[in-house]
C-alpha cells in the first residue's frame, strides 16, 4: 500500500526559527532565541504592506543619494515607506553597508539589522567592499549574517552593487532551471535521468527496467518496492 | 675518482662511479639533516638516488615526498638495474585503506600520495614512530604546496627522532620574496643549508678536470633574420614602456628588455599583477598579452624556418583584423619593417612576370603556376646550414676512427618536438624540399582539408604497416638503406601531417600532445624487444632516429612525457659527439656530469647558438639568474640565525605548538568569577577530497582536531548544524554553470539546519568575483553574479561565506565553532539521501519531489499543486490527460507529462533511431 506523499505534514511552517541575538555577537549558545524583534510573524513568506507587489524596487529613503542608485537602469525603482533599505520583491529584501561607512559607525548595521528582525525570507546584506583591508570586518560581519539569517552579498564596485540589486529583481520569479545540470531532452535520457534520482539506481539499471516494463508499469512497481516510500 | 667506500657504505659495481663533490654531499647530509640546494643538472637526482639505495632495507621506513610518478618510475629502473632486491614501492589509492598499515610496517622506501599520507597521519593509520625518516624532493615547492608541509609538521609532532632530509635544485625558486630560503627551511624543520653552485670550488676543479671537448660554432643570421629581430625587441621596448607608463608602480628592474625575451617573464609579470588584475585598464591588459606574443614571435624566429614565421605573423595579423582588438604595436613602423621582411624570406613579387614565370613553373607545381606573381625565395634556415657542415666533419672523422674503437654515435638536441621533426626532415630531404612542402600546406589554398583528411589517413595506414614491418625487421641484422629511408619517410609523414593539420599555433600544441599520447603506446610495445636490436627502438616517439651507421639520433630537450627520456637515451646510445642544435642549461650541466662519470670516454660537444641574438641573450641571462640566486643564498645564509629548536626534537619548537589554548579552553571573561567549564577537545570533519587543499592543515594548526571521513553532503562539518562546501573561484563558476552546486546545495538545506557555500579566494588573486569594465550592460544569466543571485533566492537558508584566503577561513570556522556542540563523524557519514530532512527544509518527500520535478511537464510551479492533489505515483499513472490538466491547469503540461508516463519503450526507442 502506499504511503501518500506529504510524508510530514509538517509543523515546519508554523516552526519557531530562531531569533536574531545582534547586540552582543559571540556569546549566546545556539539555542538561545529570542522572539524576533518587530513583527513576531515567523512566516518565510510574508504577505507585505500594500505596494510590495509592485514591478520597481522600492527604495528607502534613506537611499537617497546613495550612489549605486546610478547603476540600476534595467529595473525601475522609486521611494517608499520600507523597513528595509531595499525592497527586491515580495519575499526579498536587501540592507546596503558600505565597509567604509561600517568602519565608521560598527554599530550601524546591528540596529538596522535588528529593526529588520526576519519579515523577508530572503535577506540580502549587501556590502560595498571600498576600503583596502576588509579582512577584519567582513569576518565579523560573516558571523553575523549566520547570526542573523542574512544572505551576505559582496559587491567591490557601485556598478556590481547595482546589477546585484536588478538581478535580484528581475529573477524573483525564476526558476532554478539555469542552475541545474543540463538533460538532453530526447526520452531515454529523461527516463533514465528521472530514474537515476532514486538512489538505488543506476543508469544501466535504468535502462535495463526500461526495456523489461514502460514507463507506466515501471513507476507503480517503483513504488511499491520503492526504496524510498513515496 | 672518488672514495667510494666511505662512512662504509660501498657503491655497488653496476652503479657509476660517484663524483667526488657527490660524495660530499651525500656525507654531509647523511650526518646531519638539511636542505640541499644544487645547481640545476648538477645531479640532484642521483644524490636522492644513493639515499634511496641506503634505506631500501626492510628495517628501515622511509617517506620520499614531492616525486611524480615519472620520476619514481626512474628511481625505481635504476635501483633496479643496480641489483637492490627491497625495491622502492608506491602507496597510492590503489592502495585499500586496510591493507596500508601491512605496506608501511614492512619497511623500505615508500612513494607516497601527499593527500593519503596527511589522513594516514591524521588517523594514525601509519607507524609514526617506526619511521626511518622522510626525503623531501623538489623541497623548493613546499610553501606553495601545502600538504607536505603539513605531513612533516605531523611527522615532527609525533616523532622525534626520525631524519628530514630535502632536495632541491631549483635555486631560482629561492630569488623571489622575502627571506624565502629561511621559510622554506622552517616549513621542512631542519637547521642546515648546503649550496652546491655549479662555481663551488669543489664542483668546479672537479669538472674542471674532465671536461668533454667543446666547439661553440656562432652561426650568423641572416640580414632578413636580424632585421626583424631588431624590429620586434624595438616593439617589445615600446610595449614595456607603455606597461610602465601605465602601472607606475610595477618594479622598474624586472621590466628590462633583458628579462623580458625569457621565458619566465610572463610569471613575473602575472606576479605583480594578479592581486590587482581587476583594477587594471584593458590596455595593460591588452599590452601584457602583447608582450606574449612578441615573445612567442622571437622564439618563432630562431627556432622554426621561415614558412612557420611567416605563418604566425599572417596569423595575428587576420586576427587582429578579425576581432578588431588592436593595442597600436601593428602600426609601427618597426612592424611594418617586421612584415615586409617576414614575407621577403619566403617570396617576393616579381617584377617580370615573364621571364621569371619558366623557372617558376620548373619549380612549381600545378597549383603553384597559377600564383604567378610570387617568386618563392624560401630561406634556408643558417643554424641548418651549420648542421650539416657539423655532421659532415662527425662523418669524415668517423672514417677514419679506428683507433677510437669504431664510428662513434651522434645525439642531436633540439628544444622540442617540432624543432626535432623538422631537423630530421631537413637531414633526410633537404632544405628546399622541406621548405616547399611547407609552403604548400601553409599557403597552398585549394581543397586543403580533403587533402590532408586523404593523408592522414595514408599516414594511419602507413604506420600501420610500419608497425607490423618492425617484428620482421629487427630480426634481419641487416635493413636495406631504401626501405629504412622508406620507413622513415612515412613516419615522419604521419608526424609532420599531424603537426601541420592546423595552422593556429595552440593547436598545433595541442595536435602534439595527441601525438605524443599516439605514440607512447608504441614505445611501450617497442620496450619489449629492446634486447635484441636496440637501434630500431630508438625511432620511437620522442627519439628521432637517423641512420644507422653511425647511429644518429634527434632528441628533443623538452617536452617529453617522461623527465628522464633524455637522460636514459644518453646512457643508452653513449654518444661521441653530442650536438646541442638548442641550448639548455640543466642538459649542458648533465653532459659534464655524464662526461666526468665515464673518464676516458671521448665527448665533443658541439654548440650551435645565433650569434648576438635573442636566443643567445636568454641562454646567457637563465646562467646569470642562477649564479645570482646562488650568491643570494650564500649571503642569507650567513646571515641567517637558526634556532636551536628548528628541528623540533624536543618540545620548544614554537611551530609545532598548536595554538591549543583558545580552541579547548572556553576563556569566557563575561562568565562571572570565570566559571569552571568543561574543556572540549574541539573537532572539525572533513571530507577525504578536501585534503589537497591547505585550509585543513591551517585548521590543525589552530588546535582543532580533524576527522577526515568521506562525506556525501559537505566538506567541512563545523557543528552538528552548521555544514560547509568551500569553492575556490574556479569551482564555483564551474560548479554553477554544471549544476553540481545546484544539487549539493539541495542536500545540504536538507539534512543540516544551517548550509554554508564558502567562497574562497586565492591569495595571491585579486579579491574580487568580477573584474573592472567586465559587466555588461544588461543583466546576463551567464554571469557569475546572475548564477550566484538566483542561487540565494533559491536557497534562502544558505548562508554565503566570502573568504580572501585559507588563513582567514581557518580563523573564520574557529570562531564559528565558539560555543557550540561537536559534530558526530559517524552521523555525518551516514547522511545520505535516505537519511532524516531537517524539518525547515521541506514538508513533501525529497525524493519522489525529485523524481516528479524531472518527469516533462512538471516544473517548480505546479509540483506542489500535483504533490497536494495526487497521492502516489501509482495513482498519477491511473489519472487520464483531462484529470491532469484540470490538476495542473495547462494543458500542454498535461500532454506532456500523459504522453512520457504512458509511452513504451519500444516506441522510445524507434523514435530514438528515427532521431539519430
Amino acid at each position: 500500500m502506499p504511503v501518500s506523499w506529504p510524508a510530514r505534514v509538517t509543523a515546519a511552517s508554523s516552526g519557531s526559527r530562531e531569533g536574531a541575538v545582534l547586540g552582543e555577537l559571540p556569546p549566546g549558545s545556539e539555542a538561545s532565541t529570542v522572539p524576533p524583534a518587530a513583527s513576531g510573524d515567523s512566516d518565510p513568506c510574508p504577505t507585505l504592506k500594500p505596494g510590495a507587489k509592485s514591478n520597481c524596487i522600492i527604495v528607502s529613503a534613506r537611499q537617497r543619494g546613495n550612489p549605486i542608485l546610478k547603476f540600476v537602469r534595467n529595473i525601475p525603482w522609486e521611494f517608499g515607506e520600507i523597513v528595509p533599505d531595499y525592497v527586491l520583491g515580495q519575499s526579498t529584501c536587501a540592507l546596503f553597508l558600505s565597509l567604509r561607512y561600517h568602519n565608521l559607525n560598527p554599530n550601524y548595521i546591528h540596529e538596522r539589522l535588528q529593526l529588520l528582525g526576519k519579515t523577508y525570507a530572503v535577506q540580502v546584506l549587501l556590502v560595498q567592499v571600498d576600503v583596502k583591508d576588509p579582512h577584519q570586518a567582513l569576518k565579523e560581519l560573516a558571523k553575523m549574517c549566520i547570526l542573523a539569517d542574512c544572505t551576505l552579498i559582496l559587491a567591490w564596485s557601485p556598478e556590481e552593487a547595482g546589477r546585484y540589486l536588478e538581478t535580484y529583481k528581475a529573477y524573483e520569479q525564476k526558476p532554478a532551471d539555469l542552475l541545474k545540470e543540463k538533460v538532453d531532452q530526447d526520452f531515454l535520457s529523461i527516463v533514465t535521468d528521472c530514474l537515476t534520482s532514486v538512489k538505488s539506481v543506476n543508469k544501466t539499471d535504468a535502462l535495463s527496467l526500461l526495456s523489461t516494463f514502460g514507463v507506466s508499469h515501471l513507476l507503480p512497481i517503483r513504488v511499491q518496492t520503492g526504496p524510498c516510500h513515496c | 675518482p672518488g672514495s667510494a667506500t666511505a662512512a662504509g657504505l660501498s657503491a655497488p659495481p653496476v652503479m657509476a662511479a660517484p663524483l667526488e663533490h657527490e660524495n660530499q654531499v651525500f656525507l654531509d647530509l647523511f650526518h646531519q639533516d638539511g636542505l640541499v640546494i644544487c645547481a640545476r643538472g648538477l645531479g640532484i637526482d642521483r644524490i636522492l638516488l644513493r639515499f634511496l639505495r641506503l634505506y631500501c632495507e626492510p628495517a628501515s621506513l622511509v617517506l620520499v615526498l614531492n616525486t611524480s610518478p615519472a620520476e619514481e618510475e626512474y628511481f625505481i629502473d635504476q635501483l633496479r638495474s643496480d641489483g637492490v632486491v627491497h625495491l622502492p614501492r608506491r602507496v597510492t589509492n590503489e592502495i585499500t585503506s586496510n591493507c596500508r598499515y601491512e605496506v608501511y610496517t614492512q619497511g623500505g622506501v615508500l612513494f607516497a600520495t601527499s593527500r593519503i599520507l596527511v589522513v594516514d597521519f591524521l588517523t594514525d593509520r601509519i607507524p609514526s614512530n617506526l619511521i626511518t625518516g622522510i626525503l623531501v624532493y623538489k623541497a623548493h615547492r613546499i610553501i606553495e604546496s601545502c600538504q607536505e608541509a603539513f605531513i612533516l609538521r605531523l611527522f615532527r609532532q609525533k616523532n622525534k627522532n626520525g631524519f628530514i632530509k630535502a632536495f632541491t635544485d631549483n635555486a631560482i625558486a629561492f630569488h623571489t620574496g622575502f627571506c624565502h630560503v629561511e621559510r622554506v627551511m622552517r616549513n621542512l624543520f631542519v637547521r642546515k643549508l648546503y649550496l652546491w653552485p655549479r662555481f663551488h670550488i669543489a664542483v668546479n676543479s672537479f669538472l674542471e678536470k674532465h671536461k668533454p671537448e667543446v666547439v661553440e660554432i656562432h652561426v650568423s643570421m641572416t640580414p632578413a633574420m636580424l632585421t626583424i629581430q631588431t624590429s620586434i625587441l624595438d616593439i617589445l621596448n615600446v610595449c614595456l614602456r607603455e606597461l610602465k607608463r601605465y602601472n607606475p608602480a610595477l618594479e622598474v628592474e624586472d621590466l628590462s628588455l633583458e628579462n623580458a625575451i625569457g621565458k619566465p617573464f610572463d610569471k613575473t609579470i602575472r606576479h605583480y599583477l594578479d592581486p590587482l588584475w581587476h583594477q587594471l585598464g584593458a590596455k595593460t591588459k591588452s599590452l601584457v598579452q602583447d608582450l606574449k606574443i612578441l615573445r612567442t614571435l622571437l622564439q618563432y624566429l630562431t627556432q622554426y624556418d621561415c614558412v612557420t614565421f611567416l605563418n604566425l605573423v599572417e596569423s595575428l595579423k587576420a586576427t587582429e583584423k578579425a576581432f578588431g582588438q588592436n593595442s597600436g604595436w601593428l602600426f609601427l613602423d618597426s612592424s611594418t619593417s617586421m612584415f615586409v621582411n617576414a614575407r621577403a624570406r619566403v617570396y617576393r613579387i616579381s617584377d617580370d612576370k615573364i621571364s621569371k614565370k619558366s623557372k617558376v613553373s620548373e619549380k612549381m607545381d600545378i597549383k603553384e603556376r597559377k600564383e604567378l606573381k610570387r617568386e618563392l625565395v624560401l630561406e634556408s634556415n643558417p643554424k641548418w646550414e651549420a648542421l650539416r657542415e657539423v655532421l659532415k666533419e662527425i662523418e669524415s672523422e668517423n672514417k677514419n676512427s679506428e683507433d677510437l674503437g669504431g664510428p662513434g654515435q651522434v645525439l642531436i638536441c633540439a628544444s622540442d618536438d617540432r624543432t626535432c621533426a623538422q631537423l630530421r626532415e631537413y637531414i633526410i630531404a633537404g632544405a628546399e624540399a622541406l621548405l616547399m612542402r611547407l609552403y604548400n600546406k601553409t599557403f597552398g589554398k585549394d581543397e586543403r582539408a580533403g587533402e590532408e583528411w586523404i593523408k592522414d589517413r595514408k599516414a594511419v595506414k602507413s604506420k600501420g604497416n610500419a608497425r607490423s614491418d618492425k617484428g620482421p625487421q629487427a630480426k634481419k641484422a641487416k635493413v636495406e638503406a631504401s626501405s629504412k629511408q622508406n620507413k622513415i619517410m612515412k613516419k615522419q609523414d604521419l608526424t609532420l601531417t599531424q603537426m601541420m593539420g592546423k595552422t593556429e599555433e595552440e593547436n598545433i600544441e595541442e595536435e602534439m600532445e595527441g601525438y605524443k599520447e599516439l605514440s607512447s603506446s608504441e614505445e611501450i610495445s617497442i620496450e619489449e624487444t629492446k634486447p635484441e636490436d636496440f637501434h630500431l627502438n630508438l625511432a620511437s616517439d620522442a627519439y628521432y632516429g637517423i641512420f644507422k651507421t653511425p647511429l644518429t639520433i634527434i632528441h628533443p630537450l623538452q617536452g617529453c612525457s617522461d623527465p628522464y627520456a633524455l637522460t636514459r637515451v644518453l646512457h643508452e646510445v653513449e654518444p661521441r659527439y653530442v650536438v646541442l642544435y638548442d641550448a639548455e642549461l640543466t642538459f649542458v650541466r648533465q653532459l659534464e656530469i655524464y662526461k666526468a662519470s665515464k673518464p676516458g670516454k671521448p665527448l665533443r660537444v658541439y654548440f650551435l647558438i645565433y650569434g648576438g641574438s635573442t636566443e643567445e641573450q636568454r641562454y646567457l641571462t637563465v646562467l646569470r639568474k642562477e649564479k645570482e640566486a646562488f650568491e643570494k643564498l650564500i649571503r642569507e645564509k650567513a646571515s641567517m640565525v637558526i634556532p636551536e629548536e628548528r628541528e623540533g626534537r624536543d618540545e620548544t619548537n614554537l611551530d609545532l605548538v598548536r595554538d591549543s589554548t583558545s580552541a579547548t579552553v572556553s576563556t569566557d571573561t563575561r562568565k562571572a568569577g570565570g566559571q569552571e567549564q568543561k574543556s572540549v577537545q574541539q573537532t572539525i570533519i572533513v571530507d577525504m577530497r578536501e585534503f589537497r587543499s591547505e585550509l585543513p592543515s591551517l585548521i590543525h594548526r589552530r588546535g582543532i582536531d580533524i576527522e577526515p571521513v568521506t562525506l556525501e553532503v559537505g566538506d567541512y562539518i563545523l557543528t552538528p548544524d552548521i555544514c560547509i562546501e568551500r569553492k575556490s573561484i574556479s569551482d564555483l563558476i564551474g560548479s554553477l554553470n554544471n549544476g553540481r552546486l545546484y544539487s549539493q546545495c539541495i542536500s545540504m538545506s536538507r539534512y543540516y539546519k544551517r548550509p554554508i557555500l564558502l567562497i574562497e579566494f586565492d591569495p595571491s588573486k585579486s579579491f574580487s568575483l568580477t573584474s573592472r569594465g567586465s559587466l555588461h550592460q544588461e543583466i546576463s544569466s551567464n554571469d557569475i553574479t546572475s548564477k550566484l543571485t538566483l542561487l540565494t533566492l533559491h536557497f534562502p537558508r544558505l548562508r554565503i561565506l566570502w573568504c580572501p584566503s585559507p588563513h582567514a577561513t581557518a580563523e573564520l570556522f574557529e570562531e564559528l565553532k565558539q560555543n557550540r556542540s561537536q559534530p558526530d563523524a559517524a552521523i555525518a557519514m551516514a547522511i545520505t539521501a535516505d537519511s532524516e530532512i531537517v524539518p525547515e527544509s521541506d514538508k513533501y518527500n525529497p525524493g519522489s519531489k525529485d523524481f516528479l520535478l524531472k518527469i516533462p511537464g512538471v516544473n517548480a510551479k505546479n509540483c506542489h499543486v500535483l504533490m497536494n492533489h495526487v497521492k502516489s505515483i501509482s495513482e498519477l499513472v491511473t489519472l487520464s490527460q483531462d484529470k491532469l490538466s484540470e490538476i495542473l491547469g495547462n494543458a500542454v503540461n498535461a500532454k506532456q507529462l500523459y504522453d512520457f508516463i504512458h509511452k513504451s519503450y519500444a516506441e522510445a526507442i524507434s523514435q530514438g533511431k528515427t532521431k539519430r
